[in-house]
């Protein structure tokens, strides 16, 4: 019966949906398969599209490619030509995915050393600057002595970047360690790497250390730092006061502050639309490469 | 150089934001200046349109834009957009109206969420420059007075009168050279009609 409706409804296609109602009320199809409610959500019209999450997750990777939020020194071409010298550079060398607080070996090939090479092994205790003038800065103790080196990150002198560690700490800067006992920024050069299993979150390291005491090169205690047990045994009480008086509390509630500090999201999602892929798909193929290493068979030594 | 805070998404402005923030005197300093700004933003919201000097105006003119932006993106069910809100608003019945009348009413606004409008200054005076800064979709009457488009406003009625006179005289002068023209086709038939047909037919398609 519905069918025959139906083909008549073929001939009298300006009266298609009145005989579909009665379709409707001769079959015993439910409603919800002859209507095809479409949820279309509309985008007033005019804004950009917003990148989803995923793509804005990659600002926590690679936070060299935001540019400076100063806008007196934004320059929309420098940053472009920028970032594509930047995704150049990456093709050339694997630059890992790092965090302050993570372990890292740097080899760089130095003129004067014997073999043509240095390799550091010590904790990035800041990350600093934007594009190709980012830099990171690693600490270790050697022969009791603190050492720190400042690398950029793009430096074509970089010959390779190792993670031995991933890890975060509670602190954005790990600038206090200076300042701390020496066992706490001590890492040995034949350190070997820990492999994170895949898909597993960045593990925060909740470890805390303990400053040695004053002077200090920093008002450590006016820092509000997570990352610190022992900063109130070396206080006396004008330190108290003066930290109490020195408090801003409503610099986190500062709106425009905040502003003044970030990319929007509008802007971040045009430049992730720009590099993400080109980023992934270096990921992808360092991945692949390292599978095939582990597979090859080591070659005979001969002589 | 510095490197970008990754750590919280913002929403772009859709005003002018000047690099520096403007400094506002008090005894009391930063933090006096962020309580004026409190003060500011709160009769901005509760009475949606306000009378300022310039640079007070302008400087919660941004507060205010991004709170309504940071209430849009997050919600009432985000702990810190509501600490947030919970310390701009001072009067605290605002809280419910900046997340159930002003986030429905921008949801989907393309432009900016407040408009600040030059005020007229008493002259000869030394006071500063006003502004008034409002809320867009204020319930109070329009401040600039575009009235191009009413047609009941007299220079509009006396304009389409005018043009209607215009048009008038006009058809009059069309309807005139049309006659004239007819009659000096009537008089060029007549004279012609001692002549061949053909040449009739040959002119017909051109009238």
């Amino acid at each position: 019966m519905a069918l025959a409706i139906r083909r008549t409804s073929d001939i009298l296609c300006a009266a298609r949906w009145l005989i579909r109602r009665d379709c409707r009320v001769l079959s015993t199809l439910p409603e919800k398969a002859e209507i095809s409610q479409e949820v279309v959500v509309r985008r007033p019209a005019g804004r950009r599209p917003i990148a989803n999450e995923a793509v804005l997750e990659s600002r926590h990777i690679y936070p060299e490619f935001l540019p400076d939020p100063n806008p007196d020194w934004r320059n929309s071409l420098r940053e472009k030509l920028e970032r594509a010298d930047m995704l150049k550079r990456r093709s050339q060398i694997d630059i890992p995915e790092f965090y302050v607080g993570s372990i890292l070996a740097v080899t760089i090939s130095d003129p004067h050393a014997q073999t043509k090479t240095t390799r550091f092994v010590g904790i990035c205790i800041e990350r600093k600057g934007c594009g190709l003038r980012a830099e990171f800065t690693l600490r270790n103790v050697v022969d009791h002595q603190g050492v720190e080196v400042r690398y950029d990150l793009y430096d074509p002198t970089i010959q390779k970047i190792q993670v031995l560690r991933l890890e975060k700490r509670l602190d954005e800067k790990l600038l206090y360690l200076r300042d701390a006992l020496p066992e706490y920024s001590t890492f040995p050069f034949d350190m070997d790497p820990e492999i994170l299993p895949e898909g597993t979150p960045v593990p925060i390291n909740p470890v805390q250390v303990k400053l040695k005491p004053r002077p200090w090169l920093e008002k450590w205690e006016r820092q509000e730092l997570k990352g610190v047990s022992n900063i109130e045994e070396h206080l006396k009480g004008k330190d108290r006061i003066r930290r109490e008086l020195r408090k801003t509390p409503w610099e986190k509630y500062d709106l425009m502050k905040q502003y003044r500090k970030t990319i929007p999201i509008e802007d971040q999602s045009e430049i992730w639309a720009e590099v993400h892929n080109q980023l992934q798909q270096l990921q992808l193929s360092r991945k692949k490469m390292a599978r095939k290493r582990t597979f090859t068979a080591p070659k005979p030594q001969l002589g | 150089m510095n490197q970008a805070e990754v750590s919280k998404l913002v929403s772009k402005l859709r005003i002018k934001v000047p690099a520096e923030p403007r400094k506002l005197r008090s005894p009391k300093g930063p933090e006096g200046r962020i309580d004026k700004l409190r003060k500011t933003v709160t009769g901005l919201i509760k009475y949606e349109r306000i009378e300022l000097n310039h640079n007070r105006g302008d400087e919660a003119r941004q507060y205010a834009e991004r709170l309504i932006s940071e209430a849009i993106r997050y919600g009432d069910c985000h702990k810190p957009t509501m600490d947030v809100a919970n310390y701009w608003l001072l009067e605290k019945e605002l809280i419910h109206k900046l997340f159930k009348v002003l986030v429905p009413r921008f949801e989907n606004c393309n432009t900016a969420y407040t408009r600040m409008l030059n005020a007229p200054r008493p002259l000869p005076s030394r006071v500063d420059d006003k502004v008034v800064l409002e809320l867009r979709g204020n319930p109070y009457p329009s401040l600039v007075n575009r009235q191009s488009n009413n047609r009941l406003l007299i220079q509009n009625v006396l304009l389409d009168a005018a043009k209607y006179d215009y048009r008038q005289s006009k058809y009059a002068e069309m309807a005139e050279k049309i006659g004239q023209r007819e009659e000096a086709q009537a008089l060029e038939k007549k004279s012609k009609e001692p002549t061949k047909e053909s040449s009739n037919e040959s002119k017909t398609p051109e009238i």
